[in-house]
């Protein structure tokens, strides 16, 4: 699996860091993928997750929901996926067209020090297909996962990338804090998600005036 | 209080808690259905200002909907006890580290009168690691409306800003 020719995670972040349109929403997985995305390209549209082993896709794909009009990019693991790989077949069957799917597949468990994976060979452009998912493809450049990324963002259209790479396995310190509470707050404050009027008679609801969750 | 009981013993509960979702503006349920969840889905799925997500697993359906409250949309949550053994996970590293408001409407099944024996191991563990995962939870009073309950519990979780299950009987929750 291992081979010196693949990308490092890094490479394919500075290609998406140089193609990510303004506006778009980003869910990174737990370790690297959040701490060296933190690192290389910070904003407050960014979701990093810690821990949550295998949600992030099931997040994002939540967050596509819910803001339809905003461009989603999810980077996912492929140890992660494999803990939850019902969550790509409901993408697969609902087919949000704001959600961009990459599958950093590097063949282990990455973020939890190089384990092996039960399977780190496995096709997963071809799961994607069989979940339904028509607009799937596997990248093994960093040339390559510039093309299909351009192509990504200028259509309509749920997609997912396999990306093949090289394990990162010495921990990036991120330059921000990694506080959850904080890193939603912000986010949501970015996106002017509606927030809930508290009322001491309860059934509050909640608003669209730009604030806090 | 016989005259409360009475009342609610024409009422159809399940289509309470329907409209409850519909006053308090709920705009999304991610659910994983059970034999007693089946047909409210589908009365969810037939209101237009719903959005019903059908997730492969219970702790893939509360990641779905904390993206879904993160985007800025009142999520429920809707499983059977089941799901809530199998989401601890995911409830502790996700919903309540980031302290995402959450209603989730537990079917409980397995209890005393649910002695069905495939249900009754999860009945017997639902509340003890409800409490050890830290989660509010309050288990619906059948000798009160449904809907109030409904809605204490959602504006218990907002205000909160965490998840609260609330376990509800056959009569509570099926159509």
């Amino acid at each position: 699996m291992v081979s010196g020719a693949r990308p490092s995670r890094a490479d394919y972040y500075q290609v998406l860091a140089s193609a990510l349109p303004s506006q778009t929403l980003v869910v990174t997985a737990l370790g690297n993928a959040s701490y060296l995305w933190a690192a290389m390209h910070h904003t407050p549209e960014n979701f990093y997750i810690e821990d949550a082993m295998g949600l992030a896709l099931p997040l994002a794909l939540g967050l596509a929901i819910a803001q339809p009009a905003r461009r989603v990019v999810v980077v996912e693991g492929d140890g992660a996926l494999l803990m939850h790989m019902g969550a790509l077949v409901t993408v697969g069957a609902l087919k949000p067209d704001n959600l961009i799917v990459l599958l950093i597949q590097n063949g282990v468990h990455a973020a939890s020090g190089g384990q092996a994976l039960t399977s780190p060979t496995l096709d997963l452009a071809q799961l994607a297909r069989s979940a339904g998912i028509v607009r799937t493809g596997n990248v093994a450049t960093s040339k390559d996962f510039a093309s299909a990324l351009n192509i990504a963002f200028d259509t309509n259209g749920l997609q997912v990338l396999v990306l093949s790479t090289e394990p990162d396995l010495e921990v990036v310190r991120p330059p921000v804090a990694f506080d959850p509470v904080l890193t939603k707050h912000r986010f949501m404050a970015a996106i002017k998600a509606p927030r809930y009027i508290p009322t001491m008679f309860g059934g509050g609801k909640l608003q669209a005036d730009g604030g806090e969750s | 209080m016989i005259k409360h009981t009475q009342q609610h013993k024409e009422s159809h509960r399940p289509s309470e808690i329907l409209e409850a979702l519909r006053r308090l503006e709920f705009g999304a349920a991610v659910a994983v259905p059970d034999g007693w969840l089946g047909e409210i889905l589908v009365r969810i799925e037939q209101e237009p200002t719903m959005r019903l997500v059908r997730a492969t697993h219970e702790e893939e359906a509360l990641a779905i909907a904390c993206g879904i409250r993160l985007g800025g949309v009142r999520t429920v949550l809707i499983v059977q006890n089941a799901g809530l053994l199998s989401m601890g996970a995911g409830m502790v590293c996700l919903a309540q580290r980031y302290q995402f408001p959450l209603l989730m409407l537990v079917s409980y099944r397995g209890t005393a009168e649910d002695p069905v024996f495939y249900h009754i191991p999860k009945g017997r563990a639902t509340e003890p690691v409800i409490q050890g995962l830290g989660l509010a939870y309050v288990r619906a009073d059948r000798n009160k409306a449904i809907g109030p309950q409904i809605e204490a519990a959602a504006t218990y979780a907002d205000e909160s800003s965490s998840p609260i299950a609330v376990l509800l009987s056959r009569e509570d929750i099926q159509w």
